[in-house]
């Protein structure tokens, strides 16, 4: 059986190049062939994914007994008054003294991280880099299983005829799908933003890994555990409640219920997550009542979060804007910057319907530029996500000017930082100036992504080549 | 079988000393303090420094000691680079007087004059490491004189040509020395432009005044010296250094003489007084009691018993007991370390947690649908 396994997949790869063989070819026992090779898949892939462990925890622990922890540890790109270390010790150090760890303005993060800190603060260091493994475990785990579901979906369309013969190039193998879960691990694992998020032990880590593991919930079709760890991830900060959306939508698409507004059976799955989500809120939050017996960790840690007091410089758009801002008007942008996260939800999950785990990619990178504190971890996650998509690389047009422009943000940020704080001949302007270019440039990412997504599904139905009415070659725009 | 007009002279005689030993014992403060201020830099107001530095002369001379002196000079003219007789400063014409000498000792000079420093060595709310000579360690004892020179306005008194003091701000400091009990008897003296302004607004008790000059006048100064080449006294002082040089330690002269110095055909400008806060009458007042430490000593060539012990005048006088609230655990600080407790969550948290925790687990992951998952 191996042997017909490798006699299909190379026969595949050959008829790429040879398209007139294509079809008969395609049409052997590929099912069996598929679990068997999944198997395989695991078994081949375990040893290069524990190497990538390995060599990820070599470069945390390097760096975390090196003089560099503390320096990372308060670079404000890296570290926000949420997610500080620093607030966490802290806060565990108050509530020693038998004072609330809310009052004051020290720590923001919720009642569980103070629970589990309370027995881990001696082993921080591994809890950090653990849920980083976390996180890159079950990316991989997840993206492998959606390689299958893409790969099975794309068979059932080349079995029933939908795609016009010009598009059968952008068609994926299971050859260029193969690294590619190895890749989105290494994208997360090997980012130097998730190196200095970690070794600044940053609860984004946390945020991080939990995300990771509502991924691999949803796309492992269990809705309990997916609608448990979004509440987690929501219970910590607030944004990531947009991400219902695509989860509700990707189940329903699993059991087969069509989104139109008009089913019952779309109201009734909607209403039964929900429910589950919104019951294991209310648990959540009364369970953080019982362990500090009050409610003030509410106004601290949402209150926070959206309100927004604290304008300390990091790489989003909130604070210089607040910074300035006459009080009188406070309240109607606030409301304005944070609309500006939840509104981007309904339009896409209306046009990425079918697509709900291209709009999960989409819903993590607008949070994490929108959101009231972002750091560099949260920029982490969904830059992970790339290798899925790299099948995309033909559509992209901006790919160049992103990476450039990401990577000389990434240098200028501690730069300007120095400049202006330390040395005091730049101000703040300067390093504002590099967040919105960096802002900007995450926002041209996505919308490059979405672009080549939206256009590679459009060649899948409309043919490759496309012509005008006259014949002459047209091209896609994004309107 | 006296003669009486020898008997009315015994009287009289008797009368006088008994007036004296009165006067004697009539003024109620123990010591003397004098706080002399100048409040203008740069060298063209040497005549100010120059006043402050004569009247330090003449305190000293009739008996205040250095450590009972805070003297606040705001710039330094002995040493000052346009001085053509470096280390002097003269106080009269043809440098008859050099008041700088060798035992000046200054205790606030330079840019340590300012309002702020002013204002604590009045009030006493200095910090802990400022040194004996640069406080004001009155009591409620105290005679003191105060004598302010510079430049000045209505309601205001210039400090080293950036900040003011006003006449509000000095009546409020002079009330905080009252309630603090830090002087019996104050003599203000000010020596700048309307300067009766800069005692308008006293309120508290036992004040008295002197101004050169009321408002809207000019106080003026006296004679340039040409070697020099700027005004070295102002009238005022001038003419009340001159009262001062006939004060000895001895002398019965009292404030209404001093409130003649200076009349408007010799100072241009008219002083002022002000006594209606003060509870003696002015007549009564020595100059010594301001200007001099004089000490008060009875000679007595008889012993003295001291062996009765006071008793209370009423048996049954209760002391009130005054205690502290008590705002501060002392006792537990002090005497007891307070066991270093560790927060522990509370035990239902735990349980409610781990239970849900569980629970989720069997759900999802039961037994027999382990195999489905993976």
């Amino acid at each position: 059986e191996n042997i017909t396994c490798t006699k299909n997949y190379l026969s595949i790869y050959l008829d790429f190049w040879f398209p007139p063989t294509f079809l008969h070819v395609w049409r052997l026992d590929f099912p069996s062939c598929t679990s068997q090779g999944g198997q395989r898949f695991l078994v081949k892939m375990a040893a290069p994914l524990t190497l990538l462990l390995i060599v990820a925890v070599t470069i945390r622990a390097a760096l975390f007994r090196s003089s560099l922890a503390e320096l990372i540890a308060e670079r404000v790109e890296v570290v926000s008054p949420i997610t500080a270390w620093k607030r966490v010790v802290e806060g565990l150090a108050l509530l020693d003294l038998g004072v609330s760890p809310y009052s004051g303005d020290v720590f923001h993060e919720t009642p569980l991280i103070i629970y589990m800190f309370h027995f881990l603060v001696d082993y921080a260091e591994i809890t950090f880099m653990l849920a980083d493994v976390i996180t890159a475990v079950a990316l991989y785990m997840a993206v492998k299983e959606y390689n299958k579901q893409v790969f099975r979906k794309q068979k059932f369309a080349l079995e029933a005829d939908r795609y016009p013969m010009d598009s059968l190039e952008l068609i994926r193998s299971p050859k260029e799908m193969y690294y590619v879960p190895l890749k989105v691990a290494m994208f997360y694992l090997l980012n130097p933003f998730t190196i200095l998020s970690c070794v600044a032990k940053s609860t984004c880590g946390l945020n991080n890994a939990v995300l990771a593991l509502f991924f691999l919930s949803t796309i492992k079709r269990n809705v309990l555990l997916s609608a448990i760890f979004l509440c987690l991830a929501t219970y910590q900060s607030i944004y990531p409640i947009t991400l219902c959306a695509p989860a509700m939508l990707y189940f329903m698409q699993r059991q087969y219920i069509p989104v139109n507004f008009r089913r019952v059976s779309f109201w009734w799955f909607i209403v039964q997550y929900l429910f589950m989500y919104l019951g294991s809120l209310f648990v959540l939050i009364c369970l953080s009542f019982f362990l500090l017996g009050s409610w003030d960790y509410l106004p601290s840690v949402y209150g926070f979060i959206l309100s927004v007091p604290d304008l300390t410089p990091n790489i989003g758009l909130f604070w210089y804007f607040f910074a300035e801002m006459f009080e009188h008007f406070r309240l109607f942008f606030l409301c304005v910057f944070q609309i500006n996260v939840f509104f981007y939800t309904i339009p896409l999950s209306i046009k990425l319907k079918e697509h709900p785990v291209f709009l999960i990619f989409m819903q993590l990178a607008v949070i994490s530029i929108f959101k009231s504190y972002p750091t560099v971890g949260d920029v982490a996650l969904y830059l992970a996500f790339l290798p899925v998509w790299s099948h995309l690389h033909r559509f992209l047009r901006n790919i160049f000017l992103v990476s450039c422009v990401l990577l000389a943000c990434s240098a200028l940020f501690p730069v300007l930082w120095h400049l202006w704080i330390y040395a005091g001949s730049a101000n703040s302007n300067f390093y504002y100036a590099i967040t919105l270019l960096f802002n900007v440039a995450q926002i041209l990412l996505v919308s490059d992504y979405f672009y080549a997504f939206l256009r590679r599904e459009h060649h899948l139905t409309n043919g490759l080549y496309l012509k005008r009415k006259d014949g002459s070659e047209a091209t896609l725009i994004l309107k | 079988n006296i003669n009486p007009c020898v008997q009315i002279i015994i009287h009289l005689l008797s009368v006088i000393s008994q007036n004296s030993a009165g006067q004697f014992f009539s003024s109620g403060h123990t010591n003397n303090w004098a706080v002399l201020v100048c409040t203008s830099r740069f060298w063209f107001n040497y005549r100010h420094v120059a006043n402050t530095l004569s009247v330090y002369r003449s305190v000293k001379r009739l008996g205040i000691p250095d450590s009972h002196i805070v003297l606040m000079l705001a710039d330094d003219m002995a040493c000052n680079h346009r001085n053509p007789k470096p280390a002097t400063v003269f106080s009269h014409k043809n440098m008859e007087l050099n008041v700088y000498g060798d035992d000046v000792e200054v205790d606030y000079r330079g840019y340590e004059v300012t309002v702020e420093n002013f204002l604590r060595v009045l009030t006493g709310r200095l910090p802990p490491s400022t040194p004996r000579s640069k406080r004001l360690l009155s009591d409620d004892r105290s005679n003191i004189l105060i004598y302010l020179t510079g430049h000045g306005g209505n309601g205001f008194l210039k400090f080293q040509d950036s900040e003011e003091i006003s006449n509000v701000e000095l009546a409020d400091a002079f009330e905080q020395m009252w309630q603090k009990r830090r002087y019996n008897e104050l003599l203000f003296i000010i020596d700048t432009c309307q300067g009766a302004s800069m005692y308008e607004r006293f309120y508290s008790p036992n004040i008295m005044a002197l101004a050169s000059s009321q408002v809207g006048e000019d106080s003026l100064s006296h004679q340039p010296d040409l070697a020099i080449g700027v005004h070295l006294m102002d009238r005022y002082t001038f003419y009340m250094l001159e009262f001062l040089e006939d004060i000895h330690p001895a002398s019965k002269t009292n404030m209404n003489d001093l409130f003649k110095v200076c009349p408007k055909s010799q100072c241009v400008s008219t002083p002022g007084h002000r006594t209606d806060l003060f509870l003696r009458d002015p007549g009564s007042v020595l100059i010594t009691d301001f200007f001099g430490s004089v000490r008060k000593v009875e000679l007595t060539m008889d012993a003295i018993n001291l062996t009765d012990p006071i008793n209370p005048v009423n048996g049954e006088e209760q002391k009130e007991v005054y205690s502290y609230a008590d705002q501060l655990p002392v006792s537990e600080i002090i005497h007891q370390k307070p066991k270093q407790k560790d927060w522990h969550p509370p035990d239902g948290f735990i349980l409610g947690l781990w239970t849900l925790i569980l629970l989720v687990f069997f759900k999802t992951y039961g037994i027999k649908h382990l195999k489905h998952i993976f």
